[in-house]
């Protein structure tokens, strides 16, 4: 039977692959190809976004402007730290739900769909919502969240004002929202764990954290990368939430790259120095896939 | 503890986590039905007060947003981008998974390295390609702009790839004996084998896009062409702003998810053992 | 039927409507006879008064064989639309623009000269400050069919119940007095004063706060060198901010207000807000709404100003169209009158006051005096919305505690730098 496969014809099945392949390859190329290499071009130029056509080459300009502003400084650090916040929190949280849920009675199942409720939201309704739950202490008016701290006793916060507090929350309010899709992740990377193994080590004496240690985590390293990986880009593609909620502020500490790659395009409509900040922007997000990718093969060696 | 203690003790926790996950949602749809000036009223246990609620939000809310054709359009657009890219995402799948040609793997490597390419950074360029190919004004075209770019997905293909690559050969090899062309087995055997990745690929597209939010404010010309996000988007900067309006068109705007996501449920249960990134 | 027939029902359904979609696409074409208008989305009664005069404009050209299209932008989305329309090379014949971006859209060369299309008698009849935002190096390229107005309205009746004597219509309060007042209100249990600071920092904070700055003798940018730095960061400035941040150190106003309209609810006293809020306000208030000019830091007088107005495309193939359509929409009668029926904005043009008996009286009384007395539009440069941006952030960071000099110099640097590039 196997050996049907290799003699069956060559050069058709080429034909027939590159049929196959065709109408993703056409609308790939156009519309993410395409448009990336048209950035990359403008970037090393002085593209006006009002004045189309009319580019002139500035070199390597736009990137010596980019890494001197202040700006564009200050967003990356804040799209770097909302990552350093969301990723770990996310991906610790949904990993102990995963675990948590992980068991066949129907409360269960139905528990888990609770937890992935909120991925449901989209992201305009998420803002929208959250900027009015995060509502300051205002006499008998506040927030949901307030409501709930200033319940226990602890005094309210002005959470999209505060400079230190902006980014944390913004953080917290996207851990609730995501946290439920990689549950989900996690419970289907649980259904390689080989029961028998586990139960072997439970026999053996080994303790919850023991196995978590040399059993758990060593089947679930697929799972947790690409979780990691997934939550790391999605962190760095931040918008709509500052865009909507915060508008940057305060003090800038919520712009994100995007945000600031989208106001120097549409309101300072420099598209060549926005331009070079898409590159720039891919490059960071490929280098950190890149960096996933090889903290995952040394493992595995 | 006893055992029945440690249970009621699990009982409680859940519960606590759930009522996480679920207040604010809970909250959004109770101050929905609030009448303005009582949104925030009654602090943390204002959630319990259902003395003053009323449904004059949501028909305020449909027609200040016009929701009913804004619905028309982003339905379109998902229904669109779901039935066009399961097809094409399909086919280039099962070409990397089941078939040899010269370039694969260069090729297939481009495709995982655009998966980290994102359409909101790439919006003007990709908005004078949409121009270029007339996807731009009427509603035909525009409906055409919000769906053909992202139609071909590269994390779907890649998804599907790893899907495919699970399916044991023999049932392909048997209908390949008895004479079936390749689009055959693709259609009748391949397909139907990877149903829940397919129903995960659904609720992804569907939460994805109905998200969108750069792309339609700067596609969607015409009134006509206004997806659900830019009528909500509307409500929250046009005045008079109402938030007891915008609350209820975020619930309207949030049911069709939850539905889709309802309808695939059952489908997708199974299909998760294959997402690992290797 | 099997669950796998389901499934392939449901793609190829699925599949063939959206090429069919794409198909059709492919095959309509956009009828190039009529006039191509944009205009931003206001509210429901605004629109559609634009929508009729639109209408009546079609009706009366008609036998010229002459038709025009309007389409709604909502404010979020019409700067952005207008900028991927211009990379793109699709803009109408005519727009209205928000007054302060004129600049930036003369700049980029977008907009055709009105002047050879008014006459100086004409031009004579309109507001001063409409003509001041619609003019660029000594060139007119816009032309609005109303204004807008900032004022304080205050209730008499809260004020009186407090002591405090309301502000007069003719002379403002200079900071000290308002200040006192809002003490002598908030001693009285009442919040003294609302100023409408929500979330994000948009253009509200640069129309609403720059008369702070103007009445101290500051600018925000040198209108003849375009310079930013040094000037928005100007000492005059600072210290007005410093004025300024009070109302917020001393909780006389609220930085991050819940409720949209205190003071209609009876929530504040006083009401730091535009003409807008006129008609919403009386029906609230009564004979116990008054309004006065917005307090004053130093000795200048000015009054904010600035609205949507029409403007040309030079890339427009029917320029005499387009003309036509302008003077209809700011036409006393034909536009200015009925749209301004439906917005309560203040008429751009002296000959229309007259259809409006509401401007003998208070609010409406003070609106007209202060445009024509003292209005003054806001910075005119290419870089606006980097300007504006900046500034906004930088107030709203003030009104939160931060330091107004350091503030306000690190929002000229930043501005400055975009308007450098």
């Amino acid at each position: 039977m196997k050996n049907v496969r290799v003699t069956a014809k060559r050069l058709p099945e080429t034909w027939t692959a590159w049929g196959f392949l065709a109408p993703a390859l056409v609308l790939l190329g156009l519309f993410v190809l395409w448009p990336t290499l048209r950035a990359l071009f403008w970037s090393f130029t002085d593209a006006d976004l009002l004045r189309p056509q009319q580019d002139q080459s500035r070199g390597m300009a736009n990137y010596s402007v980019l890494l001197n502003d202040p700006r564009f400084r200050q967003a990356f650090f804040n799209t770097a730290l909302f990552a350093l916040m969301v990723v770990p929190v996310q991906t610790v949280f949904s990993f102990f739900l995963a675990l948590w849920v992980n068991r066949p009675e129907p409360y269960w199942r139905w528990l888990r769909t609770v937890f992935f409720v909120p991925v449901v939201v989209s992201l305009p309704v998420l803002a929208i919502l959250w900027t009015l739950l995060y509502q300051p202490v205002r006499g008998e008016e506040m927030g949901l969240i307030n409501a709930l701290i200033t319940g226990i006793g602890l005094p309210g916060q002005r959470w999209l004002r505060d400079p230190t507090l902006a980014l944390p929350a913004l953080a917290f309010m996207s851990v609730w929202q995501g946290a439920g899709f990689q549950m989900l992740i996690f419970l289907a990377g649980l259904q390689n764990l080989n029961a028998e193994t586990l139960e072997a080590a439970r026999i053996d004496g080994a303790g919850p954290l023991q196995r978590l240690r040399y059993v758990i985590l060593p089947s679930m390293k697929n799972s947790i990368i690409f979780v990691v990986t997934a939550t790391l880009i999605l962190s760095f593609r931040l918008f709509a939430q500052p865009y909507l909620m915060t508008g940057g502020g305060p003090d800038g500490r919520t712009r994100s790259l995007i945000q600031f790659i989208y106001e120097t395009t549409f309101q300072d409509r420099n598209l060549g120095l926005a331009s070079a900040g898409v590159i720039l922007f891919l490059f960071i997000v490929a280098f950190l896939t890149l960096m996933q990718r090889l903290a995952g093969k040394e493992e595995k060696s | 503890m006893s055992r029945g203690g440690k249970r009621l003790a699990g009982w409680i926790a859940s519960g606590l986590v759930a009522l996480f996950f679920l207040l604010p949602l809970i909250w959004m749809v109770h101050a929905s039905f609030r009448p303005e000036n009582r949104i925030f009223a009654g602090g943390f246990f204002g959630v319990l007060d259902f003395s003053d609620l009323h449904v004059g939000n949501y028909p305020a809310a449909w027609r200040r947003a016009s929701m009913g054709r804004a619905m028309v359009v982003s339905l379109t657009q998902a229904a669109g981008i779901i039935g066009i890219g399961l097809l094409v995402n399909s086919l280039a799948a099962y070409a990397f998974a089941r078939m040899d040609f010269r370039g694969k793997n260069p090729l297939f490597a481009l495709v995982v390295a655009l998966i980290i390419l994102p359409v909101e950074v790439l919006a003007v360029p990709l908005f004078l390609t949409a121009r270029d190919l007339g996807l731009t004004g009427g509603m035909a075209p525009t409906m055409g702009a919000l769906i053909l770019p992202f139609a071909a997905k590269a994390f779907n293909i890649y998804f599907l790839r790893q899907h495919f690559l699970s399916l044991p050969m023999e049932l392909e090899e048997a209908a390949r004996v008895d004479g079936a062309s390749t689009f055959r087995i693709y259609w009748n055997i391949a397909l139907p084998s990877i149903r829940p990745a397919l129903a995960t690929v659904i609720v992804l597209d569907v939460l994805t896009h109905w998200s969108d939010f750069i792309w339609p404010l700067i596609v969607c010309t015409r009134e006509e062409t206004r997806t659900v996000q830019i009528g909500l988007a509307n409500l929250f900067t046009e005045p008079p702003i109402q938030y007891g309006h915008i609350l209820a068109a975020a619930v309207i705007a949030t049911l069709p998810v939850v539905l889709v996501f309802r309808l695939a449920q059952r489908h997708m249960v199974a299909s998760q053992s294959n997402v690992g990134i290797k | 039927m099997k669950i796998s027939q389901q499934f392939r029902l449901f793609l190829t359904v699925f599949g063939l409507l959206g090429f069919g979609i794409f198909l059709s696409g492919c095959g309509s074409a956009e009828s190039g006879e009529t006039l191509r208008v944009w205009a931003h989305q206001g509210q429901e009664a605004e629109n559609q008064a634009m929508r009729e005069i639109v209408a009546s404009f079609n009706e009366a050209h008609a036998i010229a064989g002459i038709r025009a299209e309007i389409e709604f932008f909502p404010d979020h989305q019409y700067s952005e639309r207008i900028a991927a329309g211009a990379a793109a090379g699709d803009l109408p014949d005519i727009m209205d623009l928000d007054g302060p971006t004129l600049a930036r859209y003369v700049d980029a060369g977008l907009l055709a000269p009105l002047d050879d299309d008014f006459s100086e008698a004409e031009l004579a009849d309109f507001l001063p400050t409409i003509i001041a935002q619609g003019t660029i190096d000594d060139r007119l390229y816009a032309l609005g069919a109303f204004d807008s107005a900032l004022v304080l309205y205050y209730d008499r009746e809260i004020l009186a119940a407090a002591g405090v004597t309301p502000p007069n219509e003719d002379r403002p309060w200079t900071w000290d007095e308002f200040l006192a007042a809002c003490a002598t209100l908030k001693e009285a249990g009442v919040d003294p004063v609302s100023l409408h600071m929500d979330e994000s920092a948009d253009e509200w904070y640069t129309y609403a706060f720059s008369p702070v700055i103007w009445s101290a003798g500051g600018s925000l940018m040198d209108p003849d060198t375009g310079r930013i730095e040094g000037v928005l960061n100007a000492p005059e400035n600072i210290e007005a901010l410093r004025q300024w941040q009070q109302l917020f150190a001393l909780d006389y106003a609220d930085n991050s207000p819940v409720e949209p309209n205190p003071f209609g609810l009876g929530k504040t006293a006083m009401d730091w807000s535009g003409h807008w809020m006129a008609r919403s306000h009386l029906e609230a208030k009564r004979e116990a709404l008054g309004a006065a000019p917005l307090p004053v830091v130093g000795e200048h007088r000015a009054a904010a100003s600035g609205s949507w107005a029409w403007a040309m495309l030079s890339t427009s193939d029917r320029p005499d169209v387009a003309a036509k359509f302008l003077r209809w929409v700011v036409s006393t009668e034909n536009g200015i009158v009925p749209i301004v029926r439906a917005n309560g904005a203040v008429p751009a043009r002296r000959s229309a006051f007259e259809a409006f008996p509401e401007y003998e009286e208070i609010p409406y009384r003070l609106f007209k005096r202060q445009l024509t007395e003292h209005g003054r539009p806001r910075p005119q440069t290419p870089h606006y919305p980097a300007l504006t941006r900046n500034f906004a952030e930088a107030l709203r960071d003030i009104a939160n505690g931060a330091d107004p000099a350091e503030t306000l110099t690190r929002a000229a640097t930043q501005a400055q730098a975009v308007a450098d590039r």
